[in-house]
């Protein structure tokens, strides 16, 4: 039978485990609720935008298009890797860690041997894996989140975009959790750059439409693909900081829940290590008393 | 036609309407049904929309982009 003190000091130590993860699940639950607004409402805009601009890159040469929408073949890779800055979310940065190992196990694999693959970190837990297993890192990118808006994240893709026209790397794959709902993440593997060309199906084929352009279409061009490109890392982030939080709101309530069956298991041997001490005691006088009298 | 006008914050209209007058960088511009596929450019200024019922409604907008096709009018304001 375990000992009372022993129990009674474990009790006390899931208690306040306990009073944590429910604190932080509360916490997770708030800070959802904002990012998932943020998420919620950008995404018809961001969708909308890829739409007109995979709409006009069919009707247009590569080489009207820009930099951004020239197809090369892929030498120097970049990926960049969306994760937070802490843990305790259950899977969430591990699935962005097995994503880049997919990546860089099947897609890249020769690139990755050949070390033309860079990795760009956006959380402090992508930083440590790519730390830890020394890989080369291309830039680091964590303090984004300690403000989280648009400016400090286009900052980051115009970083990409100057590195891919200067042809420093070839492609640019994102990769990152997206938000399905709280209690589901998708892991994410985006090429970003060169932008794809729309898929060729039948109905799409028919669809190459000769649009109007006001005022050119090269001015068109010059500023939508910019401004596209930095609305899909933001989305990216906001996506994967919205999952984050959903991710540790989940860990956290299940951690909770653990926590609560484990007390219920310890004070049911508590009592039952107590009421074991007291029958002994009773047993020891009652002998003691016989005892005396014999 | 259909129109929506959406900025990264959220949808600030969405509905069928009769015309649609956008400020273009050029100048201002309308639009009405069966126009053709277009892709403009908007600078800063005034959305003006007439819808079904003749009602009028008023957008200000920062600058943004139009797309124009199949009677669907998007406007991606900022």
């Amino acid at each position: 039978m375990a000992n009372l003190k022993e129990v009674r000091n474990r009790i006390t130590s899931v208690t306040s485990t306990m009073q944590i993860t429910s604190a932080m699940k509360m916490v997770s639950a708030a800070k959802l609720r904002r990012a998932q607004d943020a998420i919620v409402q950008m995404r018809p805009y961001a969708n909308k935008l890829k739409d007109i601009l995979s709409n006009l890159s069919s009707s247009v040469d590569a080489s009207e298009g820009g930099s951004y929408t020239t197809q090369r073949e892929p030498g120097n890779v970049l990926i960049v890797m969306i994760t937070s800055n802490r843990g305790l979310a259950g899977a969430f940065n591990t699935n962005v860690i097995k994503a880049t190992n997919h990546l860089i196990s099947s897609k890249y694999s020769n690139q990755f041997k050949a070390g033309k693959v860079k990795f760009m970190s956006v959380g402090k837990k992508a930083s440590d894996f790519i730390n830890r297993n020394k890989y080369p890192l291309y830039s680091n990118e964590n303090t984004v989140f300690d403000s989280l808006n648009f400016e400090n994240v286009s900052a980051i893709a115009q970083k990409v975009m100057d590195a891919y026209s200067s042809k420093e790397f070839d492609r640019v794959e994102l990769v990152y959790n997206a938000f399905r709902n709280a209690a589901v993440q998708i892991p994410t593997v985006e090429q970003y750059l060169p932008v794809l060309p729309p898929e060729q199906s039948d109905s799409k084929a028919a669809k190459s439409i000769d649009y109007i352009f006001a005022p050119s279409k090269e001015e068109i061009i010059t500023e939508l693909i910019p401004k596209s490109l930095k609305i899909q890392i933001y989305k990216a982030v906001l996506d994967s900081h919205a999952a984050e939080h959903g991710a540790r709101m989940t860990a956290m309530n299940k951690a909770t829940d653990n926590a609560r069956d484990l007390i219920k298991e310890l004070k049911l041997s508590y009592n039952k290590a107590r009421q074991a001490a007291i029958t002994n005691e009773i047993l020891e006088i009652v002998g003691g008393a016989e005892a005396l009298e014999g | 036609m259909h129109l929506e006008i959406i900025t990264p914050d959220k949808k600030i209209f969405e509905d069928e309407v009769s015309s649609v007058v956008l400020p273009g960088i050029d100048g201002s511009f309308g639009i009405l049904k069966q126009h053709a596929p277009m892709i403009s450019a908007l600078k800063k200024g005034k959305v003006k929309v007439v819808d079904m019922s003749s009602a009028r409604h008023q957008f200000e907008i920062n600058g943004g982009v139009v797309e124009v096709l199949n009677n669907k009018v998007i406007v991606l304001a900022e």
